[in-house]
């Protein structure tokens, strides 16, 4: 065993961690679950199942409206998520959080909030060739209706975001820049601190898609200097439909709001309503209470635990599968990044992404196949759909083993 | 080497179309085609046929598919030789039964059985309808048809 520099984080005691997500220890089609689709949606520990489980059988009420006990005690377990994550994200305050139902909705809040009605004909929007879906289409959805135009920066074959290009297409004329913060295809890990630098040199607001960056290592939003940050909680351990965008406050208070209802308003008269300051204006209706508490737990759990640790643990597993996936003959992985996360794009030879993952599930294997939202990308690398194989850190090199075992005995299947 | 469970999916009779998929290719002379996509999975297939007296004489296929797709188009087309539109309808009916798990086995079917597999997989099922929709869409005169709009 090699020596480990003092200043790294003490290893994981993974079987211990496993032993926190009661779902892995299920069999499918008579296997044990290696479950490797963590960039799709991760497992949820005990604690997030539990507080789920005590808020409906113990606090259920609605929020930020009943002045009996249980109202109290659901706003406060609610509004204590928007404390939590706000720190987990080095937030200069509690109110830049906007509550959302993932990093969808967060994206399209300000698409149709702040950026529809300040952006002109001929103006531009700037993103990259790795965005997902979600970072794309509200985006052209904005130039459809402005008649703005969307602008895509390169990336190379390597899967690597060519930052000078990116800079190049931050015009004036750029009302907004977006980018993905980690790949969920490729596993990138873009500098999102140096684009912000120069997107703020430039006057340009830049928004960071963030959903693949949290679960696997610590964000920093001041230090990152963008200024949207959109987020969700299902793929860091936390509920589905629960989610955030982190905005700096002199944009959110200058944003009409999005939905109107109860819970975003001051006054209402028939002669006009006034809003309630971010971030109640931009969360109209009742919220995703018990979610939002599930993803206090989620955000105790990563602490517990300590993102230094998830990210070496991830790294570790990312290098071990790496290099046993490199030795199956006829495997290319797509997007070999120097800064990656655990994440693993491939196809062998011929064989078609949907029968290999069909296959892999055979063996209790779970990973996705397909275009993981994410068509201009597959377009650049001429390829329909690939393997993923996203990992998280409860996962072992044992399951790696058996993953890069299966996968040869699928491709001699399909061979 | 280890069998694979639960690999009825992937039985030998399917692989053996996957591997060696009949009537691949193009078709000189064709009468009708059609270019079928499912974009779900971005693959796309295109069916040339020849038909003469309403009959279906010669049906070539060919595009990037997946092995559920590529062995569902081998099998078709060696079933529907000398077929109408009429019997190609009539056989389409009882497939999407097999699919759905409603139906154990269907005689008419011939080798396409294998796919009755699917009813586990419902999220593959439209890489076996792909070719059905391409070839009836050829059938019928339509140039393209999608798994998603058909």
């Amino acid at each position: 065993m090699s020596a480990r520099p003092s200043d790294l984080p003490a290893p994981l005691d993974v079987a211990r961690i496993r032993a926190d997500f009661p779902l892995l220890a299920r069999t499918v089609n008579g296997k044990p679950l290696v479950y490797f689709d963590n960039a799709n949606t991760s497992q949820k520990p005990q604690a997030v199942i539990d507080a789920v489980d005590d808020f409906y059988r113990r606090h259920n009420a609605n929020v930020s409206r009943a002045v009996h006990t249980l109202g109290e005690e659901a706003t406060s377990a609610y509004e204590g998520t928007r404390d939590k994550l706000a720190r987990f994200i080095n937030a200069p305050s509690r109110d830049e959080i906007v509550f959302t139902s993932g990093t969808t909705q967060a994206i399209n809040l300000v698409a149709y909030s702040y950026l529809l009605p300040r952006i002109q004909p001929g103006d531009e929007i700037v993103v990259t060739t790795m965005e997902h879906h979600a970072n794309i289409v509200p985006w052209q959805i904005v130039c459809e209706r402005s008649g703005a135009k969307l602008k895509v920066a390169p990336i190379t074959e390597q899967g690597e975001l060519i930052v000078e290009n990116f800079v190049e297409l931050l015009t004036p004329r750029v009302r907004l820049a977006g980018v993905v913060h980690v790949s969920n295809v490729l596993g990138t890990v873009n500098p999102v601190a140096e684009l912000a630098r120069a997107a703020r040199k430039r006057g340009i607001p830049l928004l960071v898609d963030g959903s693949q960056a949290l679960p696997h290592m610590p964000v920093d939003v001041r230090a990152l200097g963008c200024d949207f940050y959109a987020l969700t909680g299902h793929k860091m351990f936390g509920p589905t439909g629960t989610g955030a965008l982190w905005a700096r406050k002199e944009l959110l208070r200058d944003m009409p709001p999005f939905f109107g209802g109860g819970e975003m308003i001051r006054e209402v008269r028939f002669e006009g309503t006034t809003f309630a300051d971010p971030p109640h204006r931009f969360e109209a209706g009742t919220p995703n209470i018990a979610g939002f508490v599930g993803l206090g737990a989620a955000i105790d759990y990563m602490e517990s635990i300590g993102r230094d640790r998830i990210a070496a643990a991830e790294r570790d597993l990312l290098d071990y599968a790496t290099a046993a996936l490199k030795t199956v003959p006829g495997l290319r992985i797509f997007g070999e990044a120097k800064h990656k996360a655990a994440v693993i794009s491939f196809l062998i030879e011929d064989a078609h992404a949907h029968d290999l993952a069909t296959l892999l599930d055979h063996e209790g294997i779970a990973v996705r196949s397909g275009h993981h939202c994410a068509h201009p990308l597959m377009r650049f690398y001429g390829v329909p759909a690939t393997v993923r194989a996203s990992l998280s850190f409860y996962n072992t090199r044992e399951e790696v083993d058996r993953f890069v075992e299966a996968i040869g005995r699928v491709r001699k299947l399909l061979g | 080497m280890k069998p694979m469970s639960a690999a009825n999916l992937y039985q030998q009779l399917v692989l053996d179309h996957y591997r060696h998929p009949r009537n691949r290719g193009e078709l000189a002379g064709w009468t009708h085609a059609a270019d079928g996509v499912n974009p779900l999975c971005g693959d796309a297939l295109r069916i040339e046929l020849r038909c003469a007296d309403g009959r279906i004489v010669g049906m070539r296929f060919s595009g990037q598919a997946c092995a559920i797709t590529t062995a569902t188009a081998s099998m078709l087309s060696e079933l529907v030789q000398g077929r109408g539109a009429d019997d190609v309808a009539t056989l389409h009916a009882p497939f999407g039964r097999l699919l759905n798990g409603d139906l154990g086995e269907d005689l008419s079917l011939g080798p396409l059985n294998a796919m009755r597999e699917l009813h586990r997989h419902p999220s593959r099922r439209k890489c076996a309808e792909l070719p059905w929709a391409t070839l009836r869409a050829a059938l019928a005169g339509t140039a393209r048809v999608s798994t998603e709009t058909a």
